[in-house]
């Protein structure tokens, strides 16, 4: 379910001394073809269309196909389920959105928790650790679960009971647990000379924090943050446990009343199409900090 | 929407809307196989042996249904070995259990030994595809729109959806429809239920859609829902059993033409043979007599409207 890449193994992230990666990481697909000229893209003009003319030709003859089709792909329903799914969309865009400005605020606080350095500050690196330990190890699903129906169920003054509340603090939990280990890997980037640099200068520990290592632990840490965003955006599909009727629970209740799974693919294209921008932004982003890196000459 | 069609077909109309959904229907003697001849199979157990290689595994009559198997549907609880939740369908208890096990016997199987139960989950009840049971039965609502995806056998059960909620909430007391617009109600997802909240009660607050009925209950009694949508012997049971102070509040739609069916995989030769064992059951009471036995006190509420 999430989507995020293990924090402090992204790719992009330059480690502290180690020198920066040069040429042409291979972030583009089409980008081998300049260097073959004319012939090489024959060859994957070719090679393409007998790849995937061959994967269409298994699909389409397929016994199962006919049934497949009209089950899938059914024009009326995915029209009539795709207005519907849109108009409940714009609840998971909200809910993936306000969660997404929480996790952003509470990871950032936990990692510079766990980044504190001195004896003094050990319950709260124990207690940073400790949260990141246990959310990114109980399932997402089972968070919105025991919340969702666990904290109504407390009966207490004041807590709230809609399902949106506590599905979002259910994300909120979970993915703040993801970006804290985003941001802690992007602190642990930033050159302890930078640090020395700072304290020589005459920065308090907590103005060396604010002002030279976080700025550039976040700069850093964008295209990671935005894969974990996406992972937010599509794990916002899980709120309908609570009963909550966002685009995935639409989508099932057409499929059940309609026993055709076309709804599903309607939601489908939906969040590809909302994704697809974004993944595209992520990879621009880590082509423009590789130019700037190399035209700086590293760090 | 399309439900508008299952309105047309009303009363003794039923089963002849029914067999125009479903050329199978009826004994016309078209089936697809070879073997059944000119003429139609007189008996279910004839059809059930004219098309013996028609069965998922010769020999034995596979039944899909839900798991956990709920009670008054299923009853006489668990047994070692079964890997079925709260009732055993193999003790052929409970009104579906009772019914599948007559329509086993006439088809000419003896219950329990030659009928084997797999757990089939709703959605995979209509996923195409090779089907792994012979045909399912879990409450499943016939509805024309449905009709593409699998064959429906006629009516087993003839339902009417119900409203169960708890003492002191905000609808235990209504006696029409109209006491329910201000209400925030639930139904299970995948149930004729949800359409009686949206098409019939129409309330102004969005109703919430579960995945199971326990979490239907776990809202409820928590105050995040008034009340909940099932069918009246779901109710029944509901109220007795899963809620505290559970009340069923009354049945909707007196003139309900809805009803439980057995699915089967598209085409399937099987269907007519089971349609012929449940017209048996129906001629010759045994149908009425199950529901004697297994919702008697479960089918007699207040009507709302």
């Amino acid at each position: 379910m999430i989507g995020g890449q293990a924090p402090g193994e992204f790719e992009g992230l330059p480690g502290g001394g180690s020198t920066p990666p040069t040429g042409d990481r291979g972030s583009k697909i089409l980008a081998p073809l300049k260097a073959e000229g004319a012939g090489g893209v024959a060859i994957a003009v070719v090679s393409t269309v007998v790849v995937f003319g061959l994967i269409a030709f298994a699909v389409l003859t397929s016994s199962g196909w006919p049934a497949i089709k009209e089950l899938f792909f059914d024009p009326t329903i995915f029209w009539d389920s795709l207005s519907k799914i849109m108009e409940k969309f714009s609840r998971n865009v909200f809910i993936f959105v306000v969660a997404e400005v929480f996790v952003l605020i509470l990871a950032l606080i936990l990692a510079v928790m766990r980044s504190l350095r001195g004896p003094v500050f050990t319950p709260l690196r124990i207690l940073a650790a400790a949260y990141t330990d246990l959310f990114r190890a109980v399932p997402t699903i089972l968070v919105i679960l025991l919340l969702g129906f666990g904290a109504p169920a407390l009966q207490i003054k004041g807590v709230p009971h809609s399902d949106i509340f506590w599905a979002i603090v259910a994300l909120v939990l979970v993915y703040s647990a993801y970006v804290a280990e985003v941001y802690r890997a992007g602190i642990q980037s930033v050159h302890p000379s930078q640090v020395a640099s700072a304290r020589a200068l005459g920065l308090s520990r907590g103005k060396t924090m604010r002002f030279v290592v976080v700025p550039q632990a976040v700069r850093r840490v964008l295209p990671p943050l935005l894969n974990d965003f996406i992972g937010l955006q599509k794990d916002s599909a899980l709120v309908g446990v609570l009963g909550y009727q966002e685009a995935l629970r639409q989508a099932q209740i057409t499929s059940a009343a309609e026993f055709d799974f076309t709804p599903y693919v309607a939601l489908a294209l939906v969040y590809i199409v909302i994704t697809i921008p974004e993944a595209r932004f992520v990879d621009w982003l880590v082509a423009r900090d590789q130019r700037r890196r190399q035209a700086a000459g590293g760090v | 929407m399309r439900k508008v069609l299952s309105f047309l077909a009303v009363g003794s109309l039923l089963f002849a809307a029914c067999a125009e959904d479903n050329p199978t229907i009826g004994g016309t003697g078209t089936t697809s196989t070879g073997g059944t001849g000119a003429t139609a199979p007189a008996t279910a157990a004839d059809c059930a042996a004219a098309n013996a290689d028609a069965f998922l595994s010769p020999g034995t009559l596979t039944v899909g249904t839900g798991n956990p198997a709920f009670p008054p549907w299923w009853e006489g609880g668990t047994t070692d070995g079964s890997e079925f939740e709260f009732n055993d369908p193999a003790l052929g208890e409970g009104y579906e259990g009772a019914v599948t096990a007559e329509v086993a016997t006439r088809l000419g199987f003896s219950f329990p030994d030659q009928v084997a139960f797999v757990p089939v989950g709703f959605n995979k009840s209509f996923a195409p595809g090779d089907k792994d049971f012979d045909f399912v039965l879990q409450q499943i609502s016939y509805k024309p729109e449905r009709d593409d995806a699998v064959d429906f056998s006629d009516s087993y059960y003839n339902v009417n959806q119900a409203l169960v909620s708890a003492q002191g909430t905000s609808v235990a007391d209504a006696t029409t429809i109209e006491e329910l617009k201000e209400a925030k109600l639930g139904a299970p997802i995948g149930t004729t239920s949800l359409d009686v909240i949206t098409e019939q009660i129409q309330p102004t607050q969005e109703p919430a859609v579960y995945d199971d009925l326990a979490q239907a209950v776990t809202d409820l009694q928590n105050g995040d829902i008034d009340g909940i949508v099932v069918d009246l012997p779901t109710a029944f049971f509901m109220a007795a059993v899963q809620i505290d102070k559970g009340v069923v509040v009354g049945q909707f739609g007196a003139e309900s033409d809805e009803y439980f069916a057995m699915a089967f995989d598209t085409g399937s030769p099987l269907v007519e043979c089971v349609n012929l064992a449940l017209a048996e059951m129906t001629e010759d009471g045994t149908l009425d007599a199950i529901e004697e036995q297994w919702l008697a006190d479960k089918t007699n509420a207040p009507v709302l409207d």
